[in-house]
């Protein structure tokens, strides 16, 4: 707070560009890094037996993290505040995109974790619009609720911020998406409670949520291999093969990792390709098999240095939408964090979400660094 | 802004809430319980796959002896040889769904008949899941094909085996027993826990006694497999250990000989008449045996059964016809007479109850006993008659004469003594002082030998006489149906009746007699070797470890008294004209085992050679074959010619009709 005095003293002599927070930078640039190294480590022993070029999949993600910096530069050099003046409209690009989807014959996809539209001729573009519709939701649920006309959130504002919200998350959840639904949620809940939404509204929404979900399931809304998770996780004496599958390798990997970890490239089970989608999903087995416990919670603590920095950066925030920016942000962050390390670890069902700058991705990557980017451009402008 | 700022400070706490959770498990994963992982960590990747080891030989001492001598002619009875085998894994087969194509493609490939491969599948034996073989020794060209379109042939494997080579043909056959795949109760059992689902086990014989030994232990490779099976890494090897060899007791010519002689005897048998009015027709002669003991150690020397088998049968899988030979025929080729089945011994027991009586005072060396035609008990109402095989009554005279010529009612009367002596003292202990002296020689007991299956015979008593089975009951009467009656023991004496041995057994007892009253276990390994030839076992017949409670003097007037029965005036002089008896005497003992209608007489003779200082025991037995001296007695003399070389002099079929 006497921080945010001095600083605004200040304010005239320091031009925006100079304020980059190096750490969340550094923190980010950390995790891309370690994140190359990991997906080395899991794809390249594979790759070479089966003739192909080793580094291949290293060099897709550099080249999608340079994009990605470049990205984050260009997110930089306007006022965040663009954002809510064009919110609608990026919100409307996002659900066009979303519904793109629905129609046959358009997306393409590997994995039952992500839906992809191929853009014919650009092979090497796959854009995943659910990825997209994270940020596109941030921002405009930001927007809504920093323009409330009271302090804190009316019934009806609370209930908009769910229809709009809700309509997002429909078109995921039809695109069989459940892992991102879940961080659309986690961004809504973030943003609303951060808003300041009383607590009663909260609760009555996190009874919502909870008749939502059971409705979807005894509508059979959900899918079987996801049941078939869900199910591998809770019950793990009467689960279907691969499900369980999934969940003992990657488990296997990470306890046989150890104190210190067996060393890079060491790692028997990542190496032998045990592990399930041990590039994307479920990149931090190869963390926890090769760097062990001291590598995954140093990797934990650079994921905690990022939200630690977001959440600096909500508070510092000059007004509420960038807050809210921030904290939709950390929300999305920390919740694929969370799901991601949880589910490789064994305590959280399995579901496809993307470890953020480790796993294996083009758009998820991208749009990570499209959150850091507004970050950083929320801290830079926190003064004027 | 004072709210959110509060607000952030429960984000915050939530996001830490987070972390720790994060934390605490991977320390429960990486820290507390990584061993656990670690080692699943290892099951995964880690394939072990193992080698079959080579099969120990089997040899006879003196085709061995020649081995260590480094003769290339050394033969042994049984060795190993490189056999292509088709196998097919049953279910998968089914699982495919092509079953049909697939066993016609087969057929025509291999030559072989859909419902020969069909009923080889369908063998009960072995679970469906076990590979099962359908065809043997197929060429190579079979293998390429198969395995370069390995899509067409789902459930079909083609598997170098090592299979059981028979360079000296049928010798031996019941001895050496033969090899098969474990059947599917054995691989549950704890003693086969580390075999797989097709090794090969010996099923009887010494490839079953000695299956342990001659199996060796197999090898294992050890390699690091990806997730897709592929081998990434030799993790080392062990060598299988070959098993070991066995070396036999047996002399393979001695062995030949025996086989020889049976078979020749038992042709020479359904040639000779059996007149009594009862069957009237030729000697059916259709099974017999002869053992060769070494009498001082009590190895086998020689053991034949006839009818035999060949043991090559087995080695490609029995056809038809062969199984039902072995299996089902009431020829029952596969059962060893020599100790597998018992049988009335008749006269040959005369040594063994004649000692029994004279050490119960029942009977004595010196005084002369008569031998009337006819015998009845002392006080028996029904005046039961037992006949001598003379019809007139003969010279009373000493037991040696006795001996000599197989009189019966002198033996009779003795069984009355002793039948008279457990009357008096029924409820004793220790009444019936023959049977127990009877069974110190072995009988009724198994031998012990390193073979399965053995039987153990019976000597009848009081208990087994009274006891329901052999009493039966008003409505159907058993064989005694009053029970124990004098008869019993009358009989028993002259080894008829009731009491039934072994021809292995028979020949422990004269074993025993000559080896100055020390039994010898009977075995047929001497021992085994690896295959660098070191000895690792050796079987010992732990001779002298029992012994028979009579002095040497009994002993030796009784072998004294058998070395007549080949000579003139003895029972078997008629088959041993021409033998040079002075070079080798012979102490031996003829038999004429009645068994009732249906069945003609069972020939016996069991002899001991030299006679002064006793090297060999030889019996032969041959079923409805009538006088031990007409069939029994003639195939021994041949047994002990081709031991000592002796040129046969033996004179052509000779029925002189002694016992």
């Amino acid at each position: 707070m006497a921080d945010l005095v001095a600083g605004r003293v200040f304010a005239q002599e320091r031009r925006p560009i100079r304020h980059v927070d190096l750490t969340l930078l550094v923190v980010t640039a950390a995790l891309v890094v370690i994140g190359l190294f990991a997906i080395y480590s899991a794809t390249s022993q594979t790759l070479r037996q089966d003739g192909l070029d080793p580094l291949s999949r290293v060099n897709k993600q550099v080249a999608t993290a340079v994009l990605g910096f470049i990205v984050l530069l260009v997110m930089m050099t306007f006022d965040y505040r663009f954002l809510k003046v064009y919110a609608g409209f990026i919100y409307g690009i996002t659900l066009f995109l979303l519904l793109v989807l629905q129609i046959p014959g358009v997306s393409g996809g590997e994995g039952a974790t992500s839906n992809y539209i191929d853009i014919p001729g650009v092979s090497l573009l796959q854009i995943s619009p659910s990825e997209f519709a994270k940020v596109g939701l941030i921002i405009i649920l930001s927007a809504m609720l920093s323009e409330l006309r009271t302090p804190v959130p009316m019934l009806s504002d609370v209930v908009r911020v769910l229809m709009v919200a809700g309509l997002t998350m429909g078109l995921v959840f039809l695109n069989v998406e459940i892992g991102t639904t879940i961080v659309l949620m986690a961004i809504t809940v973030g943003i609303l409670v951060v808003a300041g939404t009383r607590a009663k509204h909260l609760i009555a929404l996190a009874a919502g949520a909870i008749i939502l979900i059971v409705l979807a399931f005894q509508l059979g809304a959900i899918k079987d291999y996801q049941v078939a998770r869900l199910t591998a996780f809770f019950d793990s004496g009467n689960a279907a093969e691969d499900a369980r599958y999934n969940l003992e390798q990657s488990e296997i990997a990470v306890g046989s990792g150890g104190m210190f970890g067996r060393g890079y490239l060491h790692g028997t089970q990542t190496n032998l390709d045990y592990v399930p989608e041990q590039h994307t999903d479920f990149i931090f087995t190869v963390i926890g098999e090769e760097f062990g416990f001291f590598g995954s919670v140093f990797v934990l603590g650079l994921f905690a240095a990022l939200l630690w920095r977001a959440i600096r950066i909500a508070y510092l925030s000059k007004d509420s939408f960038g807050t809210y920016l921030a904290t939709g942000v950390a929300s999305m962050f920390a919740i694929q964090m969370f799901v991601n390390v949880g589910m490789v670890i064994g305590i959280m069902p399995i579901t496809g979400i993307p470890l953020p700058f480790l796993s294996y991705g083009g758009t998820a990557m991208l749009v990570n660094f499209v959150a850091v980017g507004i970050l950083l451009n929320v801290h830079m402008r926190r003064f004027k | 802004m004072e709210r959110s700022s509060s607000r952030l400070k429960v984000f915050a706490i939530l996001v830490a809430i987070m972390f720790a959770a994060l934390s605490t498990r991977l320390w429960f994963l990486q820290v507390l319980a990584t061993e656990v992982y670690a080692q699943e960590a290892q099951n995964n990747s880690v394939r072990t796959a193992k080698t079959d080891a080579l099969r120990g030989e089997i040899w006879t001492s003196d085709q061995y002896a020649k081995e260590e001598a480094g003769s290339s002619s050394a033969t042994p009875l049984v060795t190993n040889r490189k056999s292509l085998e088709v196998r097919v894994n049953k279910q998968e087969l089914i699982e495919s769904g092509r079953a049909e194509r697939v066993l016609l493609r087969l057929s025509e490939m291999l030559d072989i008949p859909v419902e020969e491969i069909n009923d080889k599948l369908a063998d009960k034996q072995y679970f469906d899941y076990q590979p099962k073989p359908i065809a043997e020794f197929v060429d190579e060209e079979v293998r390429f094909y198969i395995e370069e379109h390995a899509d067409q042939f789902p459930g079909v494997d083609v598997v170098d085996a090592s299979v059981r080579a028979y360079p000296m043909g049928t010798t031996a056959a019941h001895t050496l027993g033969w090899v098969g795949q474990i059947d599917a109760d054995q691989v549950e059992e704890d003693a086969y826990r580390n075999y797989g689902n097709s090794d090969l086990v010996g099923k009887t014989g010494v490839e079953l006694t000695y299956e342990k030994w001659l199996r060796g232990r197999k090898g294992v490779q050890r390699y690091v497999v990806n997730s897709d099976g592929e081998t990434i890494r030799n993790l080392g090897e062990v060598d299988p250990t070959p098993g070991d060899n066995l070396v036999l007791t047996l002399d393979s010519n001695v062995q030949k000989s025996a086989e020889v002689a049976l078979q020749e005897g038992m042709e020479r048998a359904r040639t000779i008449f059996d007149d009594d009015p009862d069957f009237n027709k030729y000697f059916e002669a259709n099974a017999g045996a002869v053992v060769v003991l070494d009498a001082k150690t009590g190895g086998v020397v020689a053991m034949a059964s006839n009818p035999s088998y060949d043991p090559r049968w087995f080695v490609r899988g029995l056809k038809p016809q062969e199984y039902r030979y072995l299996f089902k025929s009431p020829r029952a080729p596969a059962l060893d007479r020599a100790f597998q089945q018992d049988y009335i011994p008749g006269s040959t027991f005369k040594p063994f109850t004649a000692l029994a009586a004279v050490k119960e005072g029942v009977a004595d060396l010196g005084s002369y006993y008569g031998c009337p035609a006819e015998y009845v008990h002392p006080g028996d109402a029904s005046e039961t008659t037992f006949h001598n095989w003379s019809t007139v009554d003969l010279a009373a005279r000493p037991l040696n004469e006795l001996l000599k010529i197989s009189c019966d009612t002198s033996f009779y009367a003795w069984g009355s003594e002793f039948y008279n002596r457990y009357v008096q003292n029924q409820f004793g202990e220790n009444n019936e002082p023959l049977q127990r002296d009877l069974r110190q020689w072995g009988f009724q007991h198994p031998t012990g030998l390193d073979l399965p299956g053995e039987v153990e015979g019976l000597i009848p008593d009081a208990a087994w006489g009274n006891a329901p089975e052999q009493k039966g009951t008003e409505q159907e009467p058993g064989i005694l149906p009053f029970g124990w009656v004098p008869g019993g023991d009358i009989l028993l004496m002259i080894g008829s009746g009731y009491a039934t041995v072994t021809p292995l057994q028979l020949a422990q007892a004269y074993a025993t007699l000559a080896n100055e009253g020390k039994i010898c276990q009977p075995h047929v390994v001497d021992r085994i070797v690896d295959d660098t030839g070191e000895t690792v076992k050796k079987v010992s017949g732990h001779c002298g470890e029992r012994t028979v409670p009579y002095t040497q003097d009994q002993l030796d007037y009784i072998l004294d008294a058998l070395t007549n029965v080949p000579k003139l005036g003895g029972t078997a002089y008629s088959a041993f004209q021409g033998f040079p008896l002075e070079q080798y005497p012979i102490a031996g003992k003829t038999g004429t085992a009645f068994r009732g209608y249906p069945f003609q007489d069972t020939s016996w003779f069991a002899g001991v050679v030299p006679a002064n200082d006793p090297q060999y025991v030889v019996v032969a037995m041959v079923e409805q074959a009538g006088f031990g001296s007409d069939v029994a007695a003639p195939i021994v003399r041949k047994v002990i010619e081709g031991i000592y070389g002796i040129e046969s002099g033996a004179p052509a079929v000779v029925t002189a009709g002694q016992d």
